[in-house]
């Protein structure tokens, strides 16, 4: 009974609430008490009083308030932590200006690319009701071959409207002949403006019911409520009307139609996935189609976009679109169609269909992009530990000074914190300042319009503020505990205080080179695999060759006459017409080949005589199409390579005779070897080569001509043929591309990609230097006596370089060895979406894991040298 | 802090920590207060008065030598200034004064009682 003690817990509780001053008297006279009440034999009833008192004296004279009693000291301590830091700062200029420039370079990288993600992430939400918008894709396929169809036939709108009222409001289409640039031109003589415009659509008068795109002039409702309307945009107004009022004049189409001017546009937003100058009103389309809208199911040329009563109604329309196909679809395709409603703003990132209106972007790059900014950002950040945690040696005498005097080991946290938030802050205001700078640069290459005023918005002013806080805790945590654990008597007796965390560095710096060298050798595989996709043999000839849009030209009736003359240049080598452009896209067509029961949809491209020797593609099998023989329009046909092998045939010479169209004169005549009629993303398929020598071609199926030259004196030739055309096809401008130069654009994305993370991880590794070079300055300056005594001893210059510069290029190699698997697992990966991939050569491993060798050997070699030329006399007199 | 008016509590304890002289600490004003005046109060109620009244300036406190008892702890002793002595000389002279100023006949009760009959 005697020993017994009152309940810990209340104990506790008294010594947790209590003011410490007070606290020795108020549990003196609570125990005093208890143990008298123990005396008087009843211990429960001691412990209840005991508990009692303690509640009791829980009052607000009594109760801790470090609050209280501390503002004025603790802002009196930030400001001591403000000198010190501000001392410490202008004392230590060198590390400050690293740390600091490093962190701000990080920061700016990740502030530049998530202008870049959120721009992309933004593409089509500025329409009110893009979460209700859908757009229908036709996937016509059969055994994976056929097309995966952004577009669809004329008909479907209107249908998908009457047919499913309670669920869509509007339809939208969106038509351009599938050229790709209509002759627009003024019609009044004192003002004579032609160009080929490639971005007029056609559209039907409910597009301001369903988009959000403003008029400047005119009315929403009307504006495309009539046939022979066109709205244009207001710098579209000022190329063709020069400033002067646009609406009420007229434009003339394709050299026939004139238009009403009822309308002008604000420029579309460069966050819109398909981009326009011109809009057409729908009804006009009727004067070239006879009078009326083509019907047909098949021809699927329309974009459609449907307005939905409510988003979820997707699913149910889902739903319903077997039974609409098979209501109205013509039965040959029926069973090979599917229909599919997406929404609008995933097009931009998730929507890779056959015949979009705009190449758009894809959802890896943002990936890629995203992992380099964070990449970065985690190499600034490790940078920022580093250069910390190496000078904690540095402030042991303060941080034993400071707990002597009566720090806290919180306090010092605090302190520490403080600091490396303050850092952190200066370094994002630097971040700020490089971002202003470095975004016209970053949007030319990016090929975004970004202004720097996205930094007010609220988002960015949050992460602004974000930013230091988070990377100022998460980089300041480590060197604050490790700074703060310092005990107070080691730190200050010792005059060379052991050298901290070291271990822990190590590992970072290892990190951080392993993430550049990840990012080198990413560049590198990009760049390989951009440059297989754009140099490797397409399988077609693609130099000189020249691209002349003749789609609804006068070259319809003129084409024997233009090409006769055209190939008399002896520099012509050959000349033909094509239904797209070789290589990019393709159109498709249903073709009932022997041994199939029922037709099906396969890659095509119509074509006129010559065509394999203007782009110089070898036959495997049988012959090509002869100008001798007649029916070789309607009678013959050209298939690849691949095309054999899908029908199961034995070989290119037993294609030859098959039988089409289920008649048995019509015969495949010749087998083509595999060309990349597609962008390497996909890979070959099966194509027809239909020939088509009806002049309505042009109408449709024929929309270039291609005439390849020789490579001497290119300039002169074009003049040449410039001259004759102009004598042949008078009044229509010769307007041409080369069609190398036009297939570029297919790998524009991978363009993009391989650019910008070539600059990042370049940022990345100077990043990663910097730290580097902090961190050798910081050894050499610790080292400096160990050095020196050595050369006192007898080492020699290379002996003292080697010694201190060979832990870091142990680091280097370790960093090289856990990159490379990971490199190749990241690559093996980003590759695996391309049809075609590089091989990934280990030479780019070697020469990713050399440059990072040698530039950090460049950062150190400076520090280390200083180490072994130092006199040892100089470093050792002071001791 | 509310001047100098003593409290009835407050000049309670001041009276025992002058009685106490240099061994007034809380638990021994409790016990004498309860001994006296036979008021059984709150060691926290102590507590307090005593706090109040070294703000006010009437008791002044220091900390005894730590002793074998309570574990230890030592003692906060609270001593009677100057102006503590003063200001139970105050009251009791304003008590001893005003108890003068009643009228005889007020405390003479068999005649107030008749007084008041009639």
């Amino acid at each position: 009974m005697v020993n017994a003690s009152p309940p810990k817990w209340a104990d506790r509780f008294l010594e947790w609430y209590c003011n410490p001053a007070l606290l020795e008297e108020i549990q003196g006279d609570a125990h005093e008490l208890y143990y008298r009440a123990i005396k008087s034999g009843n211990r429960y009833l001691a412990n209840l009083q005991f508990i009692w008192n303690v509640l009791r004296f829980f009052r607000w004279k009594n109760i801790k308030r470090s609050k209280r009693s501390n503002t004025n000291r603790s802002v009196m301590m930030y400001q001591n932590y403000f000198t010190v830091f501000r001392r410490g700062f202008i004392k230590q200029k060198g590390y400050s200006f690293l740390n600091v420039l490093g962190l701000a370079i990080g920061i700016a990288c990740f502030l530049l690319i998530s202008f870049y993600i959120r721009d992309e992430f933004s593409y089509d939400r500025f329409h009110t009701k893009a979460d209700r918008i859908y757009r229908v894709h036709e996937i016509f396929e059969s055994d994976g071959v056929g097309e995966r169809s952004a577009s669809l036939p004329f008909p479907t709108a209107e249908a998908l409207r009457n047919d499913y009222e309670g669920q869509v409001v509007q339809a939208v289409r969106f038509f351009n002949f599938q050229a790709p640039t209509i002759a627009v031109a003024t019609t009044t003589p004192d003002n004579i403006k032609e160009f080929n415009e490639p971005r007029l659509f056609f559209t039907d008068s409910v597009f301001f019911d369903v988009f959000d795109f403003d008029l400047v002039k005119g009315d929403k409702k009307t504006a495309l409520a009539h046939t022979h309307s066109i709205v244009l945009t207001e710098s579209m107004a000022q190329k063709y009307f020069k400033g002067e009022d646009a609406v009420g004049k007229f434009l003339r189409l394709q050299g026939s139609t004139n238009l009403l001017v009822t309308g002008i546009l604000k420029d579309v937003p460069a966050n819109a996935h398909f981009q326009f100058d011109f809009l057409v009103s729908f009804e006009t389309l009727k004067e070239f189609y006879n009078g009326s809208m083509p019907p047909s199911w098949y021809w699927n040329p329309c974009w459609t976009y449907l307005l939905l009563k409510d988003r979820h109604d997707a699913t149910t329309l889902q739903a319903a679109m077997p039974a609409f196909v098979q209501k109205y679809f013509p039965e040959f395709v029926r069973n090979d169609i599917t229909l599919e409603l997406f929404p609008l703003t995933d097009i931009h990132l998730k929507s890779h269909m056959d015949y979009e209106i705009q190449p758009n972007s894809s959802l890896t790059t943002i990936y890629v992009f995203a992992s380099i900014a964070l990449f970065v950002l985690l190499i600034a950040c490790i940078n920022f530990v580093n250069l910390s945690t190496a000078q904690a040696a540095k402030r042991a005498k303060e941080v034993g000074m400071r707990k002597t005097l009566g720090s806290q080991k919180m306090q010092l946290v605090t302190q520490f914190l403080f600091e490396s938030i303050l850092l952190c802050l200066l370094s994002v205001a630097i971040a700020v300042l490089i971002v202003v700078f470095a975004l016209p640069f970053f949007n030319s290459f990016a090929e975004k319009d970004i202004s720097p005023m996205v930094l007010f918005q609220p988002f960015y002013l949050g992460l602004l503020m974000a930013l230091p806080l988070t990377v100022g805790i998460v980089s300041g945590a480590y060197p604050a505990f490790v700074l703060s654990s310092f005990k107070p008597i080691t730190a200050l007796k010792s005059n060379l205080s052991r050298e901290r965390g070291a271990a822990f560095r190590k590992v970072l710096v290892v990190v951080q080179f392993s993430l550049s060298i990840i990012l080198l050798i990413g560049t590198g595989v990009a760049m390989d695999q951009l440059n297989m996709l754009r140099k490797s043999d397409a399988g077609f000839a693609k130099e000189n060759v020249i691209m002349i849009p003749v789609l609804r030209s006068p070259v319809s009736t003129n084409y024997e006459a233009l090409k006769t003359e055209l190939l008399r240049n002896p520099n012509t080598i050959s000349v033909t017409a094509i239904e797209e452009v070789l290589g990019a896209k393709h159109q498709v067509g249903n073709y009932l080949i022997e041994g199939l029961t029922e037709s099906k949809p396969y890659p095509r491209l119509n074509i006129r005589h010559d065509f394999l020797k203007t782009f110089n593609i070898p036959l495997a099998a049988g012959r090509d199409y002869s100008e001798d023989i007649v029916t070789d329009d309607s009678l013959a046909l050209l298939v690849n390579e691949e095309f054999v092998r899908q029908m199961g045939w034995t070989s290119n010479e037993a294609a030859i005779g098959k039988t089409f169209g289920n008649r048995s004169n019509r015969k495949i005549v010749g087998v083509v070897k595999d060309f990349n009629f597609t962008s390497k993303h996909q890979p070959i398929r099966p194509l027809v080569l239909d020939l088509n020598t009806n002049p309505r071609a042009f109408e449709l199926f024929i929309k270039y001509l291609a005439v390849r030259i020789k490579s001497n004196d290119v300039p002169a030739t074009l003049e040449w043929l410039q001259e004759k055309w102009k004598t042949q096809i008078p009044g229509w401008p010769f307007e041409y591309f080369f069609l190398e130069n036009n297939l570029e654009n297919l790998y524009k994305n991978e363009n993009k990609l391989s650019k910008i993370t070539l600059v990042f991880s370049c940022l990345s590794i100077f990043v990663a230097c910097l730290g580097l070079f902090g961190l050798s300055t910081f050894t050499v300056e610790q080292r400096k006596k160990e050095m020196s005594i050595r050369k006192v001893l007898g080492s020699s210059d290379s002996e003292i370089f080697m010694l201190f510069s060979k832990r870091f290029f142990v680091l280097i190699l370790i960093a090289n060895i856990l990159a490379f698997p990971l490199a190749y697992l990241l690559m093996k990966q980003w590759l695996s979406s391309f049809a075609y991939q590089v091989s990934i050569d280990f030479t780019l491993f070697l020469v990713a894991a050399l440059i990072a060798i040698g530039i950090a050997f460049v950062t150190i070699c400076y520090q280390a040298l200083h180490a072994a030329r130092s006199n040892p006399a100089e470093v050792l007199k002071n001791e | 802090m509310k001047g100098t008016y003593l409290g009835e509590l407050e000049e309670l304890v001041l009276l025992t920590v002058g009685i106490l002289y240099n061994k007034a600490y809380g638990v021994a004003v409790m016990d004498e207060i309860e001994r006296q005046a036979g008021r059984s109060l709150n060691i926290s109620a102590v507590h307090a008065v005593l706090t109040r009244l070294e703000e006010k300036g009437l008791v002044t406190s220091q900390m005894s030598d730590p002793t074998q008892e309570r574990g230890g702890r030592r003692k906060r002793i609270f001593l009677l200034t100057a102006a503590g002595k003063r200001a139970l000389e105050e009251a009791n002279a304003l008590r001893t004064q005003m108890f003068n100023q009643i009228p005889r006949v007020a405390l003479d009760f068999s005649l107030a009682a008749c007084s008041l009959s009639s």
